[in-house]
């Protein structure tokens, strides 16, 4: 221990003290000489002898000083110093080669932070929640279903009898309007959620109380707490909002608690609201409100694992407890399915982001590679300072330790401007982002991506400096100090290297295009593909009756058919329908072992569909097409015969090779005569997603007969449909104006933000590939042009003896078509290997499409040809007699 | 550039660090003792001792200072650390075995 202490001090002498170590050299050595020189004076020598002998034996001063030297470590600490100062002075008096090489480089290292920060903020930077490892999701799954809601009364059976969760807790999405406080009613994100639901997720209220199991009954249940932005937002952070009354959905609440800001929404499946920031309002859930329903499903349910327990320890735990409610209840095919919360929320994104990763490091390696090419370049170019240094005794590591500083240089300017890039390029990447992109809040420019950064930046610089700093210092010292300035032989094996750099930034580029290319041609297959409707100028909105003043059915039907009769009168609006989803909205309404007539029971088990409500006009505002038999007349009566439409898929699933027209479902396991719906019409197929070719089983009820509160409406317009908008606003307000109007968007918006994901991929990925083009167009450029100047005297003499200019023009191109060929090879050999890597994110195109191959590679080809055409005709117009004379 | 030395490498650490085992040396002392004892087969170069010294030092297996010689001139003295003479113990360990396998290689390859 005390000797590393020593070192340490021993090396700060020698850093800080280095004209005293310097000073005592002389003085030890000099000592050296003295005693010999006594001891030649001894054997008789004469003065001036005996002084000469004694310098001899000590044989070069100057070297033993400069080993002594090396010797103290420390050395290398001066070395860098000066290093760095000799770098920056070199790299000044190149600013052009300076410019372009930092230039690509921070483009590239500043793509690398944008998205590193994504991915930080998204992926590893734990969930804001306490011991956020421990929490999980709880669905039912059946061979129908993937992930299914639980049933408030099997939620509660399992909260009770589960031994595994430290707590449990449940929410569903019960969006309500705020109304009073003298302005207009607004549409609030709410949900009503099971006592320690806070406390589960480790959220806690800001002031106030939490929630409590006594809240869970029915009678105690008209209490909320607000999120932090509604307090401010609404309420102004009144300081004594707790105990206060609000009026929601035309009822009165009491305000329990403010919650504090960092609450966040874990994001939910059933009714999906995004994670973050996303929830206005909280109500306690009445878990007594219907004692003897097992069938519905709408709780979305997350636990937090007990200490050690793992995640299939819960899950054979809550699986144990559904075979007991089997036994007890009429179950049906439902298994247990558990997920990490984390999973949850990322999954869905994480290859997306792996592909922008991934994408964003062959950008970084091609630029390294274009880095490394042009270093090479110059390195000939200062072949003679290198070794005219190496003569004056600069040992080969010291060489290439110098020319690792000039590229570390070079990579840390290239970090500090690449920062300065993504700090920017961060925020336009959040903007970009998918509205239901997980986590985007958490996205950020931190000291992490600043440490990436860095270690990019080092990696960089020696990833691209070693090459050229070991080709170079390898220089043969005799050859270069002769030479006067031309390079000849020793550049061969050097043009070979920065061939093989740009075949292989040829073939980086050429993955990068063909992602891209891959990614464009699904997108336009996505733009291309019918979805089974027409969003084109169609305005929608969102409206809620509130329950305590639309208790009638009738009130409702009523009032949506008003509605829409006076939105039909409006000036050029050609039709409005109002239903319980519009295609592409999330819906998930699932209705799971209906029967249908004259098949058995067992059959009728495995029935599911996803049932909605329409009126009248809702396939005519989509441009939903018939395809057989009627729409919804209007003349449907609330009390039947009932009728229903379907979709394609559902008559075909069902009634494969007749028609379903006129055939009867039921809800009742023992219908009687009037329990039956009977189809009427069947209507094209609309896709569930736009990136996915699934199409559920369908059909729609009239809302005559299915008078639903909670509608979304349709208006198709001749003329612009936004427009329209103040139009519907007072529509509504004519008939009730305690409503609010929510959502009000266009049907457009929907389907883009459907496709959202895949344009931001896109365009990302499209962005790189084109940076990753320019950059493999300058490395061919560069490395034609240097072979060019180098054969200018070549060339010379093939034109003095005949060749004609086109003779040197194909010569030259043939030359670049060949390492642009041997690199859009390469790229295509890789890119077969990786391109399946983008799986979810490509759309009726195969990961090995032939079309996008062979463009990509023809584009590689093109461009590359196109970079070897300048200097080809430099080459063509060799004039013989200057070159000859240039000798 | 090499260091030219007649010396199996390391071993002239060896040598220095047994010099200096009994009392603190300066150089020039060092190179005569070893110069003196082998009977004048090893010649130390200066070339090589210097930057030996001071490499030890750096290791921390000897330590130098000031003094005045017996001559009355001032010079620099290396002293052995403690750390210096568990690395001479180990050094001198290793240079026995060595040494004793390769007397045995050679007298059996002779006699054989």
């Amino acid at each position: 221990m005390k000797r590393l202490l020593d070192i340490f001090f021993l090396r700060l002498r020698s850093l800080f003290g280095r004209s005293r170590a310097e000073h005592e050299l002389d003085r030890e050595l000099s000592f050296h000489v003295n005693q010999q020189m006594q001891e030649n004076l001894a054997r008789g020598m004469s003065f001036a002898d005996a002084y000469t002998a004694a310098k001899r034996s000590l044989g070069g001063l100057a070297q033993i000083q400069e080993e002594c030297r090396d010797m103290r470590r420390t050395n290398h600490i001066e070395n860098i110093w000066n290093d760095l100062r000799y770098a920056a002075r070199t790299l000044a008096r190149a600013p052009g080669f300076t410019i372009i090489i930092v230039l690509t480089l921070a483009l590239s290292i500043g793509a690398n932070s944008a998205i590193f920060s994504v991915i930080q903020g998204v992926l590893l930077r734990p969930l804001p929640f306490r011991q956020p490892e421990r929490l999980v999701r709880v669905y039912f799954q059946s061979d129908a279903q993937p992930k299914f809601p639980l049933n408030p009364n099997d939620f509660r059976d399992f909260r009770e009898r589960n031994r595994t969760f430290e707590s449990i807790a449940a929410m569903t999405r019960r969006d309500v309007q705020l109304s009073g406080g003298g302005t207009d009613p607004v549409m609030l994100r709410a949900f009503s959620v099971t006592a320690g639901y806070f406390g589960m997720l480790g959220l806690k209220p800001a002031r106030g109380r939490d929630f409590t199991t006594d809240d869970e009954l029915a009678e105690r249940g008209r209490i909320a707490i607000l999120s932090d932005h509604l307090w401010r937002g609404r309420f102004a952070a009144d300081p004594t909002i707790i105990g206060r009354t609000i009026t929601l959905n035309a009822e009165t609440f009491t305000i329990v608690a403010v919650m504090a800001p960092d609450a966040q929404h874990p994001g939910n499946n059933f009714q999906a609201v995004a994670d973050g920031d996303t929830v206005d309002l909280w109500m306690p859930y009445s878990l007594y409100q219907m004692p003897n329903d097992r069938g519905s499903h709408f709780m979305d349910t997350i636990g937090r694992l007990k200490p050690g327990i793992t995640y299939a320890q819960a899950n054979s735990d809550l699986s144990a407890v559904l075979e007991q409610l089997k036994k007890e209840h009429t179950g049906r095919g439902w298994r247990i399915y558990t997920i990490p919360l984390y999973q949850e929320i990322v999954g869905r994104s994480q290859r997306m982001l792996l592909v922008l990763l991934a994408a964003v490091g062959l950008l970084l390696l091609i630029a390294c590679v274009n880095a490394a090419n042009l270093l090479l370049a110059r390195s000939s170019a200062r072949v003679r300072e290198i070794a005219v240094r190496s003569a004056l005794g600069a040992a080969r590591g010291r060489i290439v330790r110098q020319l690792l500083t000039e590229s570390l240089v070079i990579a840390l300017a290239g970090a500090i401007l690449g920062t300065l890039l993504a700090v920017g390029g961060v925020r336009v990447l959040v903007s970009f982002l998918p509205a239901d992109f997980p986590r985007a809040s958490a996205i950020r420019l931190d000291f992490t991506v600043f440490v990436f950064t860095l270690a990019v930046a080092i990696l960089t610089g020696l990833l691209f400096g070693l090459v050229p700093a070991l080709t170079a210092s390898r220089t043969d010292l005799q050859n270069s100090l002769r030479e006067s300035g031309r390079n000849t032989s020793g550049s061969t094996s050097q043009l070979r290297l920065r061939n093989f750099l740009v075949v292989g930034e040829t073939g980086l580029a050429s993955v990068l295009l063909i992602a891209a290319g891959l990614m464009l041609h699904s997108f336009v297959n996505l733009l291309r593909a019918d979805p089974g409707f027409q969003s084109q100028q169609v305005l929608t909105a969102s409206l809620s009756l509130p329950y305590q003043r639309y208790r009638d059915p009738s009130k409702r039907v009523q009032f949506y058919q008003q509605l829409i009769a006076n939105l039909e009168s409006l000036p050029g609006v050609q039709y409005a329908g109002a239903g319980s989803d519009l295609p592409w909205t999330g819906y998930d309404g699932n209705a799971d072992g209906y029967k249908i007539e004259g098949r058995s029971d067992e059959y009728n088990q495995k029935t599911t569909a996803r049932y909605h409500v329409a009126t009248t006009d809702y396939f005519h505002a989509l441009s939903i097409p018939l395809v057989g038999g009627r729409f919804f007349d209007g003349r449907e009566d609330a009390n039947g015969p009932f009728v229903i439409i379907v979709n394609e898929s559902m008559a075909k699933h069902y009634w494969p090779g007749e028609s379903a027209l006129g055939k009867r479902i039921s809800f009742r396991s023992r219908p009687e005569e009037k329990d039956w719906m009977q189809i009427v019409g069947i209507v094209r197929d609309v896709k569930d997603e736009p990136t996915s070719t699934s199409i559920h089983n369908a059909f729609w009820m009239p809302h005559a007969q299915q008078p639903a509160r909670d509608l979304l409406v349709a208006v198709r317009s001749a003329a612009d449909p936004t427009l329209l908008a103040s139009q519907f606003r007072l529509a509504v307000r004519q008939l009730d104006p305690e409503l609010a109007v929510a959502d009000l968007r266009l049907m457009n918006q929907i389907t883009q933000a459907a496709l959202s994901t895949q344009r931001f991929a896109l365009f990302l990925v499209g962005l790189f590939a084109l940076l990753a083009l320019i950059l493999a167009t300058f490395g061919m450029y560069g490395v034609i042009s240097y072979s060019v100047n180098q054969r200018m005297h070549e060339f010379g003499l093939r034109m003095a003896l005949g060749a004609r200019p086109w003779d040197l023009l194909s010569l030259i191109l043939g030359q670049g078509l060949a390492l642009s060929v041997a690199g859009a090879a390469v790229g295509l050999l890789c890119a077969a290997g990786l391109t399946r890597l983008l799986g979810s994110l490509l759309f009726g195109v195969k990961a090995t499409d032939p079309l996008t191959f062979a463009a990509v590679a023809l584009l590689a080809l093109a461009t590359t040809t196109l970079a070897c055409y300048l200097p080809a005709r430099r080459a063509a117009a060799a004039d013989p007699m200057h070159s000859l004379r240039s000798e | 550039m090499s260091k030219s030395s007649d010396l199996i490498q390391g071993t002239l650490d060896l040598l220095i660090l047994n010099s200096i085992s009994l009392e603190p040396q300066h150089g020039w002392a060092i190179a005569k003792r070893i110069q003196q004892v082998s009977k004048e087969v090893l010649q130390i170069s200066q070339g090589a001792l210097y930057p030996a010294l001071h490499r030890l030092e750096q290791q921390g297996w000897i330590r130098s200072d000031w003094r005045l010689t017996d001559g009355g001139r001032d010079a620099k003295f290396y002293t052995l650390t403690r750390a210096g003479r568990t690395q001479l113990q180990k050094e001198l360990a290793q240079w026995e075995r060595l040494s004793s396998a390769v007397g045995l290689v050679l007298r059996l390859g002779a006699s054989g």
